[in-house]
């Protein structure tokens, strides 16, 4: 697409001065001076253009004319719809982020001691290659919270209000407490387990659970089981990992390789469903409610117990924060808004900040300070001054930036294919990377490819015309 | 290599020589078999072998795609070979350009003496050329050294062009059998269905069953070409292969609904869907078999025989097998008695008859120009000793039924061994013959994986078989 964006880029060098204009003669000397120029300018611009154009009108392998089928299916096909739908996402919100946070950078840095440091941080990553940035973040954003840091301090957070139990359910393969009851247990309203027999004190109960991975016994120093004793004016019972390695078909019994559950918080429950008492089983598994008066009891087993921790969040996934689960796969390319995307403009707001920042930041510094003083002297606040004053004498600059950062994010290309998993570059995918896709490597379709490079590349022009135009403004007033 | 092994290579060696000779004088292609048969063994050595040393001298150029430690072993395996005969080779590696570099190499017309490719679709491009000669006169038949799926894929209308060295199996899940015994299984599963039992049953038992590599498409593809072979048998695997069977034939369909068992059962897979399409390789083998310090976080991997070298790379104190050193019980905390095992990937119920197919990769050697120094050099290929030599150095499995078990270092690359040269039929993996649409047959097998649902099965089946079509409109096969 560089190559296609060229033409325009090209354009100042031939912009004569204004003394050599008056005599437009052609001389020997002045066409030989532009000769080599014209002539590698065609061949590594004019003729890739021309050969695009021609090609996008051709089949797979360049063979034979088919028209406009290439443009149709570009229309067409979800997967180049939902490049275009991420290229409009890009673009749409971008632009206006990275103008705004270079703006807030410039202006601190206006006033901040130590403004040169600050500076040199926040332009940094633009001295980095976008691919070992993409990766960075790649593992910055990993699912894994031992990984990705960004998903270890959500972790941090998450646990110190949501504590998770001591035997967490794995939510996140679709475990629930309800698959933990085994033997003598039953799944009771709120997620909690229950005793399915009635115990009255002096009585015992036995709760089988299966399920229970054993790193988390022996982190716990669980011990093997052993039967609950009777004790009067008493509930006692015991809680144990129902499943026996030596007997793994075999439940209900109580076998010497089954370790009991320590550590689980439980309830005595009523006849009302009310807790009367509450207990906490050793590493035997054994627990005892003591001084228990006559009644019918229930033994219930806690869902805080079972609370399961923070498993990530899956900043590279494809799932929308539009609620498109139910439409269908078109509207579902047009409409969904996969995470993925942010995660991938927070990235490219990272390397591109700085530049916003430098541009705005000279911009800044060659205002008239006269004019800023005015404003304060005339009472103006710091706010005021910066909304009336500043901003609209920055505006030239702003504007340069956000239509170059238009045309910068409509090429996106090299964050894509490198910082997203494999299962998320279909979702992620945007037009500059199907160019590469289909171009490059795989179902090589050159024609496609080339329609998409000409619909990019209409896309840029007029972006690009309206850029130049603003850019030559200063010069021509 | 010390003195008494050079002496016994270098009869060994004689003996090739002076079969070749017998068989020049007899003309009989089964006395050369016979003799090529009996020269694993020194002792069947005929006195006449015992001449003095016949070196033919001059040199051999070789390409193959072993490069760095494979390359060293590969030299290492051949230099028995130069110095009974004196001949040099010339070995150049080509990393996995081999391919190209070949179908360059032979349309400049400069190929080397001797090559080995990795796609047997090469040489038989090639043989159709006529630029491989038939080593039949040279070598005579293979029949006691590969098993017949093996000769029958290196030779094209009955006449053989490919002595085949190195070979992948595919057909393995790796599975920690610490976490099997903590659940109770004591032998290893030998149908899908006994699979998916098993995994219910470590589910029980607390234990995550698999850790799924489907961050990328190509761990996907490879499971699902497993079921595909095992399920609808070699014939129909290489039907499909090229294109004579539809995707969205009903073997296709079958497949998926098999795989469905597995990949639509969230709770069988490390983090469920979502962290199974964050799960990347290698580090989906690390949750199995994890480094000292972490615990392992999944049962089984399915994954090929190249995984072990991650494996052993996590910890050194992983044992082959189902027992440690002196047969110390294996242990799931990696910094105990860790180990490793696999087993072959079942067949369902039903479909036993394919349980000898195997899906995997091998490098086949083929004699482009008949020197007298190449046609020595295939001799010696075919023979057990280059074989044996890079087994002792390990990573390395042969298909040559000649490479006895005990040059390999341990029962689990013995096993491994074992299963490619009793293979019933092998095949080579679908999506690497698919040519250019591969990567999107990929992307089709991850959105499987992300929606594995009966209706979405059909969709992807339709999307494949319009994407393979195209695709081979475009290759004009």
């Amino acid at each position: 697409m560089t190559t296609l964006a060229m033409p325009g880029e090209q354009e100042a060098p031939d912009a004569t001065p204004p003394a050599a204009a008056k005599k437009r003669k052609w001389n020997r000397t002045s066409i030989a001076f532009v000769v080599p120029a014209a002539v590698w300018l065609g061949l590594i611009v004019v003729y890739p253009v021309v050969a695009t154009i021609r090609y996008s009108f051709f089949n797979e392998s360049g063979s034979s004319f088919v028209g406009l089928t290439n443009y149709k299916n570009l229309f067409t096909s979800d997967a180049l719809l939902t490049a275009f739908r991420n290229n409009f996402i890009w673009v749409v919100i971008f632009p206006f982020f990275v103008t705004f946070f270079g703006l807030v950078f410039a202006v601190l840095t206006e006033r901040i001691k130590w403004a040169t440091a600050f500076k040199t941080i926040i332009i940094m990553p633009i001295v980095f290659s976008t691919t070992a940035s993409a990766l960075v973040w790649s593992s910055l954003f990993d699912l894994n919270p031992h990984v990705g840091a960004l998903n270890a301090l959500v972790e941090t957070v998450s646990d110190w209000f949501n504590p998770p139990g001591a035997y967490p359910v794995d939510t996140a393969a679709g475990q629930t407490v309800a698959s933990l009851a085994s033997s003598g247990v039953r799944v009771a309203p709120g997620s909690n387990l229950r005793s399915v027999a009635v115990v009255r004190p002096g009585g015992t109960v036995r709760l089988g659970l299966v399920g229970i991975s054993p790193a988390t016994l022996q982190v716990l120093e669980a011990e093997p089981a052993t039967l609950p004793k009777a004790q009067p004016g008493a509930v006692t019972g015991l809680v144990w990992r129902d499943f026996s390695p030596s007997h793994p078909a075999s439940r209900t019994g109580v076998f010497r390789d089954e370790d009991g559950l320590p550590n689980l918080r439980l309830s005595l429950l009523a006849s009302n469903g009310s807790s009367v008492a509450s207990a906490v089983s050793d590493r035997h598994g054994l627990f005892a409610f003591t001084n228990v008066r006559a009644g019918a009891y229930h033994v219930q087993i806690d869902s805080s117990n079972f609370r399961s921790g923070f498993t990530g969040v899956f900043w590279l996934g494809t799932q929308s924060l539009t609620p498109t689960n139910s439409v269908g796969q078109t509207a579902q390319a047009l409409l969904s808004v996969p995470l993925v995307d942010m995660s991938m403009i927070v990235t490219y707001l990272w390397i591109w900040c700085g530049f916003a920042m430098v541009v705005l930041a000279a911009g800044l510094a060659s205002l008239d300070r006269a004019v800023l003083e005015a404003a304060r002297m005339d009472g103006a606040t710091e706010w005021q001054t910066f909304r009336r004053v500043t901003m609209p004498l920055l505006a030239p600059v702003l504007t340069v930036i956000f239509v170059t950062m238009i045309i910068n994010v409509l090429k996106v290309f090299d964050v894509i294919l490198n910082e997203p998993p494999g299962s998320s570059q279909e979702g992620a995918n945007t037009l500059a990377l199907s160019i590469y896709n289909f171009g490059f490597t795989g179902g090589i379709h050159t024609g496609l490819a080339s329609a998409i490079a000409v619909i990019l590349f209409l896309l840029v022009v007029p972006v690009m015309l309206w850029n130049l135009k603003k850019l030559k403004q200063p010069s021509n007033g | 290599m010390n003195g008494r092994e050079t002496h016994r290579s270098t009869l060994r060696t004689r003996i090739g020589t002076a079969g070749a000779a017998a068989a020049a004088a007899l003309t009989s292609v089964t006395v050369v078999a016979g003799l090529l048969g009996g020269v694993s063994s020194a002792s069947s050595v005929p006195p006449a072998a015992r001449s003095a040393p016949h070196k033919i001298g001059g040199s051999v150029s070789v390409w193959g795609e072993w490069t760095s430690t494979e390359q060293t072993a590969f030299e290492a395996a051949l230099k028995p070979f130069e110095k009974s005969t004196g001949i040099t080779v010339n070995y150049s590696g080509k990393g996995s350009n081999m391919d190209t570099a070949l179908e360059a190499a032979v349309s400049g017309g400069k190929p080397p003496a001797v090559a080995f490719v990795p796609d047997p679709g090469t040489l038989r491009v090639l043989a159709g050329q006529g630029k491989v000669q038939n080593l039949g006169p040279v070598i005579g038949s293979l029949k006691n050294n590969y098993g017949d799926a093996w000769n029958e894929l290196a030779s094209v209308n009955g006449k053989l062009y490919g002595v085949w060295f190195k070979a992948a199996n595919k057909n393995t899940v790796w599975y920690n059998p610490a976490l099997f015994k903590e659940a109770g299984i004591s032998s290893t599963p030998t149908t899908w269905q006994g699979m998916l039992a098993d995994a219910a049953e470590l589910r029980a038992a607390g234990v995550t069953p698999f850790s799924l590599c489907t961050d990328i498409g190509w761990p996907v593809a490879d499971l699902w070409q497993n079921v595909y072979l095992k399920t609808a048998g070699a014939r129909n695997y290489n039907l499909l292969a090229t294109g004579k069977i539809p995707w969205t034939d009903s073997t296709v369909t079958r497949a998926f609904n098999v795989l469905r068992g597995l990949v639509g059962t969230p709770s069988f897979l490390f983090g469920g869907t979502q962290g199974s399409l964050a799960n990347k390789y290698p580090d989906c083998v690390d949750k199995v078999f994890p480094k000292a310090g972490t615990m392992p976080q999944a049962a089984m991997v399915i994954e090929a025989d190249f995984v072990t070298s991650e494996i052993t790379g996590n910890s050194p104190n992983y044992n082959a097998g189902t027992k440690g050193k002196g047969g110390a019980a294996c242990t799931a905390n990696p910094a105990q008695t860790p180990c490793y095992d696999f087993f072959p990937f079942p067949a369902p119920k039903g479909f036993s008859v394919n349980s000898g197919a195997l899906q995997g990769a091998g490098d086949v050697g083929m004699m482009l120009t008949a020197t007298r120094q190449a046609k020595a050099l295939m001799k010696y290929i075919a023979t057990a000793q280059p074989g044996e030599i890079w087994a002792h150095l390990g990573g390395f499995t042969s298909p040559n039924k000649k490479v006895p078990l005990s040059a390999y270092p341990d029962a689990v690359t013995r096993a491994d061994a074992q299963e490619l040269t009793t293979a019933t039929s092998f095949v080579f993996s679908l999506d690497d013959l698919q040519g250019t649409w591969e990567p999107q047959m990929w992307q089709d097998m991850l959105n499987f994986v992300k929606t594995p649902t009966a209706a979405n099965v059909t969709s992807i089946e339709k999307t494949m078989q319009s994407q393979a079509t195209a695709a081979r409109a475009k290759s004009g096969k």
